[in-house]
């Protein structure tokens, strides 16, 4: 189960031609205690607001201070077309959530929601993905500190695997950051045992 | 499905819609909610002779039938505003009908909150006006290790996931959560995990026959095991009325509590007078609830705002009722323009051996803030180091 949310005092931007839908999304908006600003013009990057809501039926590239999904705030897409290529523009954008035209209110707050929840996953899980990556990039020193740990210390490849593994374990690093420092010469090799 | 043209057929006469099940299992709120418009519009059409002309529908707790109900009112009998519905599930199955037909809903039920329509007058109450003052009394007296009960649907679900929250942030913990179908009256198995685990209090948000059995299993636990007397352990309500206290038995729940923003018996020169009203209409012993009050409440500000208006448009309607505090049974009525809900009084009741609530404790009106957006944590203590 999840906290309830609470928006008191995030910042809103709207950007849409001001009519009834922007009205309306104003008023839930600051129901919920968001700052809201309705603008038309590309957003500016150096000063990003909490949560981003686009026209995805007019929205152009360049509206968006970004490129390829990667979406720096939660953004929900405010659609009213069935268009496959307004939909994919705002998924390329990295919208989040879509918000349908015309506006139902009793939508907001769930897209808001679910916007920033989703939001928060694919911060969470581009940051593993990194992570992941950056160990494989590492993957041939390991193989290279092994090597070396067998050769000096007259063991077979599993055994100064093993070796490496428990250094990494006792000084708390990662298996490549032990290897990169034994290769580097920073560390003695350890000692079999 | 019958429709009831109330007081004969006035050709110039505004039309409103009420729209209640008087049937079913939550029949009892449904008959007092019923009443108590039928009240107000008896003293509306006694003030103003044929202004207002009510259209009763009552869909007998069948959800389809709220729909073409509600559809038949506003489109057959062109009524603009819709006073009714009680469950969450069929509030929200009418509004985009309401949306669709730029009417006006007056809901006036306790709810779950987490919705401020513009096509809905909510007079009923969110969790910041029951649920929050209620655990703000009960934890420091009771404990915080309650244990949760609920109807199987969003109005059980929703109380209890914010209970189980603040208590959380009270450092508590939930002993136990268990929901029930709304005429499931086996409770044995909930009753005996609750002898089990021995909670501080037991908050319960079972709705009709399932909420009138679970309080004669406690009864009965109770008397088995003093540590269940009210006194001790007792189960605690949002939503108990009193046209359901002889429901569960008179005696039956003697001293357990719930909270609304009326009772039959707050003291006040407007419920005095109202109550001599309600007993020469329906005549005396009769308990009011908050529904029949709240439904009375609400039929008299939509219709003396439509009179006074002239027009029922809903637009000028919302923003005549928006603009002033008007008195009413349940106080100075005010609806927040922003969130249209009522700011409401808190009152904890504690149910008497004669079908009644005791007032134990109270509050004056407390602004709705039905996204709970204000600053409902409490404030994490200031540690010192002290040398």
């Amino acid at each position: 189960m999840r906290e309830t949310p609470n928006f008191t005092g995030w910042r809103a931007t709207i950007l849409h031609r001001e009519d009834q839908t922007t009205e309306r999304l104003v008023r839930q908006l600051r129901l919920f205690g968001f700052e809201v600003t309705v603008q038309w013009q590309p957003l500016d990057e150096r000063h990003l607001p909490e949560i981003i809501l686009v026209d995805a039926d007019q929205g152009w590239s360049g509206l968006l201070p970004w490129k390829d999904e990667q979406a720096p705030r939660p953004l929900i897409a405010l659609l009213g077309s069935e268009a496959p290529g307004r939909v994919a523009w705002a998924m390329g954008q990295g919208a989040a959530a879509i918000l349908a035209k015309p506006l139902a209110s009793s939508a907001v707050y769930p897209a808001l929601v679910m916007a920033v929840g989703v939001h928060q996953e694919r911060r969470a899980v581009a940051d593993k993905i990194a992570h992941l990556e950056e160990r494989v990039r590492m993957r041939p020193l390991v193989h290279a500190a092994v090597q070396k740990i067998g050769q000096a210390c007259h063991v077979d490849e599993e055994r100064a695997y093993g070796i490496l593994r428990n250094c990494a374990m006792k000084k708390r690093l990662s298996m490549e950051q032990v290897a990169g420092s034994i290769l580097g010469g920073a560390e003695p090799l350890p000692e079999a045992g | 499905m019958g429709f009831l043209v109330f007081g004969g057929y006035m050709s110039d006469a505004i039309k409103i819609g009420i729209l209640y099940s008087t049937t079913g299992p939550y029949g009892a709120m449904g008959r007092d909610c019923r009443d108590g418009a039928e009240l107000a519009i008896e003293d509306i059409a006694a003030a103003h002779p044929g202004r207002i002309e009510p259209v009763f529908v009552d869909p007998e707790a069948n959800i389809d039938r709220y729909l073409e109900g509600a559809r038949s009112l506003l489109r057959d009998h062109g009524c603009r505003h819709i006073i009714g519905t009680i469950t969450s599930l069929a509030r929200k199955e009418v509004i985009p009908l309401v949306e669709k037909h730029d009417g006006l809903l007056w809901y006036m039920c306790p709810y779950e909150g987490f919705e401020a329509n513009d096509n809905v007058i909510y007079t009923g109450g969110c969790p910041n006006q029951h649920l929050l003052p209620l655990l703000d009394y009960l934890l420091p007296r009771f404990g915080n290790r309650p244990y949760l009960v609920g109807a199987n649907y969003v109005w059980g679900w929703e109380m209890n996931r914010l209970a189980r929250e603040l208590v959380e942030e009270a450092c508590g913990a939930i002993l136990g959560e268990r929901y029930l179908p709304l005429e499931e009256t086996a409770v044995e198995r909930i009753v005996a995990e609750i002898e089990q685990r021995r909670p501080s209090f037991i908050l319960n948000n079972l709705v009709g026959p399932s909420s009138y059995a679970f309080h004669a299993a406690i009864r009965a636990l109770a008397e088995r095991d003093p540590a269940f007397r009210p006194e001790n352990c007792p189960v605690v309500s949002c939503d108990l009325q009193e046209c359901e206290l002889t429901d569960i038995g008179l005696g039956v729940a003697t001293g357990q509590l719930c909270a609304a923003a009326y009772f039959d018996t707050v003291v006040s020169p407007a419920n005095a007078a109202f109550k001599l009203r309600v007993a020469r209409r329906f005549g005396p012993g009769r308990r009011i609830s908050s529904l029949f009050a709240s439904a009375y409440a609400s039929v008299e500000l939509c219709a003396e705002a439509i009179i006074e208006a002239g027009d029922d448009d809903p637009a000028a309607i919302v923003h005549r009722v928006t603009s002033v505090a008007r008195p009413s049974v349940l106080g100075p009525l005010r609806i927040d323009p922003q969130t249209h809900h009522a700011a409401l009084p808190f009152h904890l009741g504690r149910i008497s051996d004669d079908g009644g609530f005791d007032i134990v404790t109270s509050q004056p009106s407390i602004v709705a803030d039905p996204y709970l957006t204000g600053q409902r944590k409490r404030k994490a203590p200031q540690l010192r180091i002290v040398s």
